[in-house]
């Protein structure tokens, strides 16, 4: 490897004829086992999901027969009433949750770089506690402190004189009682990505703003906001995608219920492939929703590149 | 900033943040108590804070004989297979693109492609999978639930393990194989003691990761590699829920993470800064 490194920077000749030919090409062996992983069993299978969006699939007993039937599943998808109503409900849930974590886990990260260094150690250790617990078991539970009859949501809303809430018995307020769920768990995502952008900052311009005699709020309003922006881009853009995508919270709670009220696009895409055994039209949903994730994407990496 | 304001206004920060913590951790200590609640006592009003009088009946319950036991074998296994290839094909990728220069500017698009497919619709990839995984036999099997939580972790190994090999000047290793030591060696001797804490900090989200996934293992297992969060899941959605019995299953399930995460502090943030465990 030292002749490939050599060779790199302008290195001698001879000791390159003397390698053999698999440790010149080194380089491309340290790459491959990843990229056979992922050819293997993402790329492959998303390239297969979109041939199986333009077909009649149907597969029982370990046989499968793909029949192209054209744009037919895609038709179908804009009058499927029940896929509106997810991705209504989905746009919802997105815009709903990540900006509330983004109000919460800015706040947090703010807070925290104002602390001593001691206090932030212990802090940040306890705060990162609901972000990698199991989303399963954290919804289970919610689900009993949500419990109508006994639940402790319900006993602290008495306290202060607020009606018992029927929460995810109801088909108004399911949607809403998991999104608290997911704000209480991601919103200390966003935190720990905020918090990390907040003690990056470069200290000179808030020196050049204290001689300029600028105000607290004139300060954060001109000098920190835009110095976060890439930050906040990328948390955008990594939030945005997740939450987009969810599906195991109300997979484990809700099953989607009350009626479709907690039903997002990933849930119905799996209810059409793994209830239905619809798996073409499952797929032309899928890559529909994949095309819609692309241009969401790309509109931030963007963003992020011209920043 | 701490020192140029007023005492009271510093004391009044940690305290409004002490509020914060406790708020949030709060769910965490009630999930973890009520699986030490005896019936009676949970659907008690007002509820209680310490439970009156432990019992581990709901623990026992769960890892006894017609408990989660298997399903709790089977997380682990799997856990351990995806974290073992994602660690290892992930480390060298992240390896090979912080050392080499690869023709047509291949190194920016391959951790392009990389992210990409992290962003991809679960639905996309675990339709085909569960057709293919039927037809090869690798459906509800360790080993192909395995592979398939080391592909979806694979993006974080690759770029977790990237920002730590960038941090080791290269002259080290070369002065490593001046010394006539052989690249592997050099590689063995010098490289991966440096990365240990940061092959520990990765190896461990994968881990937690991998443990927590829900929709892929609810498509792709059925009876013999069900894992745990499927297992919960299903409490959940029995007519008549065994609260108790539910909530222990998912203390079984939080514990591990938790002493796992405490023990790796500092350099998880890094990692969880890079998109870690939330979402497939």
């Amino acid at each position: 490897m030292l002749n490939v490194l050599r060779r790199q920077r302008g290195g001698d000749v001879q000791a390159i004829a003397k390698t053999p030919w698999w440790e010149t090409h080194l380089r491309f062996f340290f790459i491959a086992p990843s990229m056979v992983l992922l050819a293997v069993l993402a790329v492959f299978p998303a390239i297969m999901s979109w041939r199986m969006a333009f077909s009649r699939v149907t597969f029982k007993l370990g046989e499968l027969e793909i029949e192209p039937i054209g744009f037919t599943n895609f038709t179908k998808a804009f009058s499927d009433n029940l896929i509106i109503g997810s991705t209504v409900r989905t746009a919802v849930w997105v815009l709903v949750v990540v900006s509330a974590e983004i109000v919460v886990g800015l706040f947090i990260a703010f807070l925290m770089s104002k602390l001593h260094s001691r206090a932030r150690m212990v802090f940040t250790a306890a705060l990162i506690i609901p972000l990698v617990l199991p989303p399963v078991s954290v919804g289970a539970g919610w689900l009993v402190m949500m419990d109508v009859n006994f639940g402790v949501l319900n006993y602290l809303l008495s306290l202060v004189g607020i009606e018992p809430q029927l929460w995810l018995a109801d088909d108004r307020t399911a949607l809403p009682s998991i999104m608290l769920i997911d704000i209480w768990q991601s919103s200390m995502f966003v935190f720990i990505l905020m918090y990390a952008g907040i003690l990056s900052l470069p200290q000179d311009p808030y020196e050049a703003a204290a001689i300029d005699g600028a105000s607290p709020w004139q300060i954060f309003k001109d000098v920190t906001i835009p110095l976060l922006r890439p930050t906040f881009v990328v948390v955008l853009l990594l939030r945005t995608l997740d939450a987009a995508r969810i599906a195991d919270r109300m997979l484990a709670m809700t099953r989607g219920g009350p009626g479709s009220s907690t039903e997002t696009v990933t849930l119905s895409i799996y209810k059409y492939a793994f209830i239905h055994f619809n798996f073409g039209y499952a797929s032309a949903l899928s890559v529909m929703f994949q095309v819609v994730l692309i241009i969401l994407a790309t509109f931030y990496i963007r963003r992020i590149l011209r920043t | 900033m701490v020192g140029e304001r007023s005492a009271p206004l510093v004391l009044s920060r940690h305290v409004l943040m002490l509020g914060v913590v406790l708020i949030v951790l709060a769910p965490v200590y009630w999930m973890l108590m009520i699986g030490l609640k005896t019936e009676a006592e949970f659907s008690e009003i007002p509820p209680t804070i310490w439970p009156q009088e432990f019992t581990l009946e709901w623990f026992e319950a769960v890892l006894g004989k017609r408990g989660f036991g298997e399903q709790i074998m089977n997380s682990i296994i799997i856990a351990a297979i995806a974290t073992s290839i994602a660690i290892t094909v992930g480390s060298l990728a992240a390896y090979g693109l912080s050392r080499f220069q690869l023709p047509w500017g291949l190194n920016y698009h391959i951790l392009f492609f990389i992210l990409t497919v992290r962003m991809f619709p679960q639905t996309v990839t675990v339709v085909p999978l569960f057709i293919f995984f039927t037809q090869i036999g690798l459906i509800d099997t360790h080993i192909g639930m395995g592979l398939v939580h080391s592909m979806l972790e694979l993006p974080l190994a690759v770029w977790m393990m990237l920002g730590f090999f960038r941090d080791i000047p290269r002259d080290l290793e070369e002065a490593a194989m001046v010394d006539g030591d052989h690249w592997l060696g050099a590689f063995r001797k010098v490289i991966i003691p440096l990365v240990r804490p940061g092959l520990a900090a990765t190896s461990i989200l994968i881990l937690i990761a991998s443990w927590n996934e829900f929709l892929f293992a609810l498509i792709l297992t059925r009876t013999e590699a069900q894992t745990l969060p499927i297992a919960v899941a299903n409490q959940i959605t029995q007519f008549d829920i065994l609260y108790g019995r539910m909530m222990a299953a998912s203390a079984i399930s939080i514990v591990p993470v938790l002493i796992f995460t405490l023990l790796v502090q500092r350099n998880l943030i890094r990692g969880l800064t890079l998109g870690g465990v939330s979402g497939a």
